[in-house]
């Protein structure tokens, strides 16, 4: 079967992705500009805050919200390290009980609370998070810069989380083969693979664990 | 057990991810005096607010917050001990000072790795912040003045801090900085807190200038 072209911003197949974070990529970061082919330029750089929601009791959807909407994604499996995740869900605020009672909560992995209302505004959902112990609203701010290097989609990142800067990498694409090569290709063998959620909560100090760097 | 012929000094303390400013400034004006490199382990919840609990140098250091006078604060040495500390410290000085309950505990005395396996890291009101904090130290002005890049469990901020024995020389200083009076006196452990998130954290916190 021929290889799905991918594209910078567009929707395709669920992709594997290797990402890490630490506090200095600079090689890979060197690495993965001189070796990418030109990508649009509205991904030369973006900048994005965002709110992710994260579960004491919860690893395996990725919950945040962004311009008004929320989005989760599911961790589907993980093939030679690398993670594979796809959309579960995507609501704009505000969001109706029954979403949060069916969908929001349950991939939360928390008790599901009472709901008195039909429907809920972004700042009714945060007080509701600020209410449940197991669950924290994070700030996040993102500086990305897009390439793309063996035909998967890379990126280099500045990412605050509550203010305290970090710094990610990754390749994400349908392909295996095509990120392993990527790995190599930008000196990150043996780096760990880490996600969002889990960098995020290291930080936090729910996980106490260093980051790659 | 608090260090001896410590004198206090009043504090202003500002938290950041880049200050070219200021620091060109401190670098001009200041004479460099010396650097430091040392790791903490702050113990942190979202009880306290007037107590600075950490382990420095596989001691326990607390401070306790004294006097707040002109927007500065005065923060002085309560406990200094050495591990294994025995129970009874740890019951009647060290939970009190971070705000929680103390646990049920099974041995007379704690060696450091007993106290954080056992005490903190089960405790789900205590939290953890590994800092590691590269320090510049300068005189000026009668004051000591720091410039220091800290990670706080691997993510980056940077601080600088004003402090003298004397507050009227560090609203002096302040002033001959440039640092406006709307600038945030912000402390070591509130701005942990933030970046874990444990308390609200002020809409204008480190965003992307």
């Amino acid at each position: 079967m021929a290889k799905e072209e991918l594209k910078i911003g567009e929707i395709s197949k669920p992709r594997f992705e290797f990402r890490t974070f630490g506090r200095d990529f600079d090689e890979a970061a060197y690495l993965m500009s001189r070796l990418s082919t030109p990508v649009p330029r509205k991904v030369w750089e973006r900048t994005s805050e965002e709110i992710y929601i994260v579960s004491k009791t919860n690893d395996i959807n990725n919950t945040k919200i962004r311009d008004g909407k929320m989005d989760i994604k599911t961790f589907v499996q993980e093939v030679d390290g690398l993670e594979q995740w796809n959309p579960l869900m995507k609501a704009e605020f505000p969001i109706s009980a029954n979403v949060l009672k069916d969908e929001v909560y349950p991939a939360f992995k928390v008790e599901v609370p009472t709901f008195d209302k039909d429907t809920y505004t972004f700042e009714e959902f945060m007080e509701m998070v600020k209410s449940n112990p197991d669950l924290q609203a994070v700030k996040v701010e993102k500086q990305r810069f897009g390439y793309m290097v063996n035909n998967t989609i890379c990126e280099v990142a500045n990412v605050f989380i509550n203010g305290a800067s970090i710094v990610t990498v990754n390749s994400e694409s349908t392909e295996l083969d095509d990120i392993k090569k990527t790995i190599t290709d930008l000196e990150l063998e043996g780096v760990e693979n880490i996600n969002y959620l889990q960098a995020i909560k290291r930080i936090i100090g729910w996980i106490d664990k260093p980051l790659a760097n | 057990m608090a260090e001896k012929n410590y004198i206090p000094k009043y504090e202003f303390r500002i938290f950041g991810q880049e200050f070219p400013v200021l620091e060109k400034l401190i670098n001009e004006k200041a004479k460099l005096v010396g650097n430091q490199t040392m790791n903490d382990v702050y113990l942190l919840t979202a009880a306290d607010n007037e107590n600075n609990v950490k382990i420095r140098d596989g001691k326990m250091d607390m401070k306790v917050l004294e006097e707040t006078l002109e927007g500065l604060e005065r923060w002085a040495p309560y406990m200094i001990g050495d591990f294994p500390l025995e129970m009874e410290v740890v019951k009647s000085t060290v939970f009190p000072a971070l705000g929680i309950p103390s646990p049920a505990f099974s041995r007379t005395e704690y060696l450091l790795n007993q106290f954080l396996n056992e005490l903190v890291y089960n405790d789900p009101d205590l939290f953890v912040a590994h800092t590691s904090k590269s320090r510049n130290e300068f005189a000026f002005n009668e004051c000591e003045l720091e410039i220091t890049d800290v990670t706080i469990n691997s993510a980056c901020i940077k601080t600088i801090c004003i402090e003298s024995e004397d507050y009227e020389k560090v609203l002096e200083t302040k002033e001959i900085l440039g640092i406006s009076d709307s600038e945030e006196n912000v402390n070591y452990p509130t701005a942990l807190k933030r970046v874990m998130g444990l308390v609200e954290i002020p809409g204008m916190w480190q965003k992307i200038k």
